[in-house]
């Protein structure tokens, strides 16, 4: 029941790119061919991040760090609002 | 220890912008290049210190990474030393782990990853001044009992803490906690099976070797492995760490609302560089009076103190005349590297490369390769090896390509010596340094976008980049890197300069001629002769037989075209007159003046593109591991140069031009 409802959270889920700007999310999943790098680099599960900008790159906050990535790469971080 | 009586042998490590570099040059007094942005050291540096016990430590500050996973070439050089791989190399005694307290939870993996290793390890709060700035509350002995390793809050800026970090590497070195995980049954024989391997091989350190064998074996383990990372990471920084709400708006916010604008943001980065360039002239005039002057007062006195003769030539003439056309520029070349050094230091460096990264996307590049290309513009050899933070090989090798097409500052004193005869406003003369710079640059990007795609198929390179928050430059830094490179300056002038502008007089004044004509006797001259067989190949740029005489010494060293012309026009007129002003009054043998626009414009655009440095083609082959390259580049691009040189003038001519 509980990975159902996880399921269920997920699906409805925003990437990055969708996600609204000045807003506070939590990440709920990184997926995708990149998602080491961008765990690396912050984007990891469960990580706040506020997204700052949109466009081509984006500029978010992760634990007060500056991050500016790509859309393709947003594409890959599933978030929820915070 | 590695042997008996050998110091112990300490790696720093940590993500880019950690500070180890200022950790580095902290402890052992050296001047390692710092910069406010990820990337600023891409190869390993060590040196020395002592601690409070009179123990010698062999410091190793390797280039920054975010995991030992690595995506590029500079990272890969911290992996294989910590796994144990590098050839020639034993693995260190201990670790230090920089660690950035303003963005611990980020740093943490990597540290884990090292205790994961194998090693004794010391954790460094650094930039500790920072974080309590910010209302961020650190628990070190918190963090200690979680992680197994002492953590050391220290500001490497400030040399705060210093004295503790070297009491916490007091021998005995501590003992290496181990693995902070478990994993399934597995998952656990296949890492012992793989250390056990990697003991029977003799490997220098198996645990780590081991652990990185069995863990890289698929993306199912590596997906779990760093899952498991982040959860401890998670637990540990709930008790280590207290972070307040972040709804202020930070100062770096505030900067970057308007540095990152679309509009507002190339407009502040067309403004700076255009003051950059338009300070190299406004500011550097008086220190070049004060040089030129004092050539002149040394000239004077040479000439009083020996009789008129060859030696008195040689020394007024080639070793004067040609030294002192070279150091004339010295001031702005300070200034050059005083912007850059300054730029690097604030963190403006990473805005810089997020802005330009749409324009290097058409170009088949990301705003990754920027850095590099704005290293570049100081020299073409750090540009080069700064390439190593660049992930993607294609991109990489695209970028080394066409990287010497971003003026280095040896071409500056030729475009400063040109270019005044061409504007005489320090404002216009600005705006055409800024010119020649953007000329470079764009022309350097469209060779990318043709040259990538045949440079075999890759993935669209995707733009990450950590936006470091703006700081105070700091100022003993920026001090110390420009004193480096102008001491740099100095001795090339006062070695190689010197050295190549005795061979020129040499060629200018032998065989001598029965004629007192100084023309006649330059005509009659090895670098006369030289010239009327490089005439032919030069007369359709605009040039005379002098400056292509010039063009073929400037292959030896750009800057040596100057003093070459120095030389060489030096028999028009009285001595003491100044270059430019003989230039400009020199004619052809019509009669009709040789120095013209278009002529300066010519000699311009073959200097932006010709490649005529041998230690950069020294340097590409190393990086790219190919003379075919290498050589393909320096060939390629003198070709280019001779090209574009010869459509300015010939179309210039054709539209009427003189």
């Amino acid at each position: 029941m509980a990975s159902f409802a996880k399921e269920l959270e997920l699906d409805s889920a925003l990437t990055l790119s969708q996600a609204a700007v000045g807003c506070d999310f939590q990440i709920r999943r990184v997926d995708g061919p990149e998602c080491r790098q961008l765990r690396e680099i912050g984007f990891c599960e469960e990580m706040r991040v506020r997204k700052i900008t949109n466009g081509r790159n984006m500029l978010c906050t992760v634990c007060g760090t500056r991050l500016a990535v790509s859309k393709h790469l947003a594409d890959q971080i599933k978030v929820v609002p915070a | 220890m590695s042997e008996a009586n050998s110091p112990a042998r300490i790696a720093l490590v940590g993500n880019p912008n950690a500070g180890k570099t200022t950790l580095f040059n902290a402890l052992t007094g050296q001047n390692q290049k710092v910069g406010n942005y990820a990337g600023a050291t891409v190869a390993r540096k060590s040196g020395t210190f002592f601690t409070p016990h009179g123990n010698q430590i062999e410091l190793i500050d390797l280039p920054g990474c975010y995991s030992l996973e690595p995506n590029s070439p500079d990272e890969k050089i911290t992996r294989d030393f910590l796994a144990g791989d590098q050839e020639g190399e034993n693995p260190p005694d201990l670790v230090v782990c920089v660690l950035d307290s303003t963005h611990l939870e980020r740093h943490l993996y990597l540290l884990l990853q090292v205790i994961d290793l194998g090693y004794p390890v010391v954790a460094t709060l650094n930039k500790i001044d920072a974080a309590e700035g910010r209302g961020l509350r650190l628990d070190p002995v918190a963090l200690s009992e979680d992680f197994g390793v002492p953590f050391v809050p220290l500001s490497a800026t400030q040399q705060r803490g210093l004295t503790q970090l070297k009491h916490a590497l007091r021998f005995p070195l501590p003992a290496p906690p181990g693995r902070l995980w478990k994993g399934p049954g597995d998952l656990e024989d296949a890492i012992a099976k793989s250390i056990e391997h990697a003991e029977s091989q003799k490997h220098p350190k198996p645990t780590a070797r081991g652990l990185l064998d069995a863990t890289q074996a698929g993306a199912e383990t590596a997906d779990f492995i760093q899952k498991t990372r982040f959860d401890f990471i998670r637990h540990a920084v709930e008790a280590g760490l207290q972070r307040p709400d972040e709804d202020s708006l930070a100062l770096t916010d505030r900067i970057d609302a308007y540095a990152l604008h679309p509009v507002k943001g190339w407009g502040i980065f067309v403004a700076l560089m255009l003051t950059v360039f338009w300070s190299i002239f406004k500011f550097a005039e008086i220190p070049m009076g004060w040089i030129e002057g004092g050539q002149e007062t040394l000239q004077c006195w040479v000439r009083g103190l020996l009789g008129e003769g060859d030696f008195q030539s040689l020394v007024i003439d080639g070793m004067i005349a040609g030294v002192g056309g070279v150091l004339v520029f010295l001031p702005q070349i300070i200034l050059l590297f005083f912007f850059i050094s300054l730029l690097e230091s604030s963190g403006y460096m990473a805005r810089a490369a997020y802005l330009m990264d749409g324009l290097m996307n058409k170009a088949g590049l990301s705003g990754k390769s920027f850095l590099p290309l704005l290293s570049g513009y100081a020299c073409a050899i750090p540009g080069v090896m700064a390439t190593r933070t660049i992930p993607n090989a294609k991109e990489r090798l695209a970028t080394i390509l066409i990287l010497p097409w971003t003026s280095c500052t040896a071409r500056l004193p030729v475009y400063t010596l040109i270019v005044p005869l061409i504007f005489t406003s320090a404002f216009t003369q600005g705006l055409a340094l800024f010119g020649i710079y953007a000329l470079g640059t764009l022309t350097a990007l469209v060779a990318a976008r043709l040259l990538k795609p045949r440079l075999g198929k890759t993935n669209a390179p995707q733009f990450l980049l950590e936006l470091p928050p703006y700081q105070s430059p700091q100022w003993r830094h920026v001090l110390h890197q420009v004193a480096d490179r102008a001491l740099a300056f100095v001795k090339k002038a006062g070695t190689i300069i010197l050295g190549l502008s005795i061979i020129l007089w040499f060629l200018e004044t032998y065989p001598k001629s029965d004629s007192d004509d100084p023309v006649v006797q330059q005509a009659e001259s090895f670098n006369g002769r030289l010239g009327k067989i490089m005439e032919p190949v030069v007369s359709p740029l605009g040039w005379d037989d002098r400056m292509g005489t010039a063009m073929m010494a400037s292959f030896a060293a750009r800057e040596v075209f100057r003093s070459s012309l120095a030389i060489s026009y030096a028999t028009d007129e009285e001595d003491g007159e100044e270059l430019r002003d003989r230039l400009s009054a020199s004619a052809r043998p019509d009669g009709s003046p040789l120095f013209t626009p278009l002529v300066g414009l010519s000699v311009i655009v073959f200097f932006i593109y010709a490649l005529q440095c041998l230690p950069t083609t020294v340097v590409v082959r190393r990086e790219t591991g190919s003379w075919k390259w290498a050589l393909g580049q320096l060939f390629g691009m003198t070709l280019f140069a001779y090209l574009a040189a010869l459509l300015v003038y010939q179309v210039g001519k054709l539209l009427g031009y003189s």
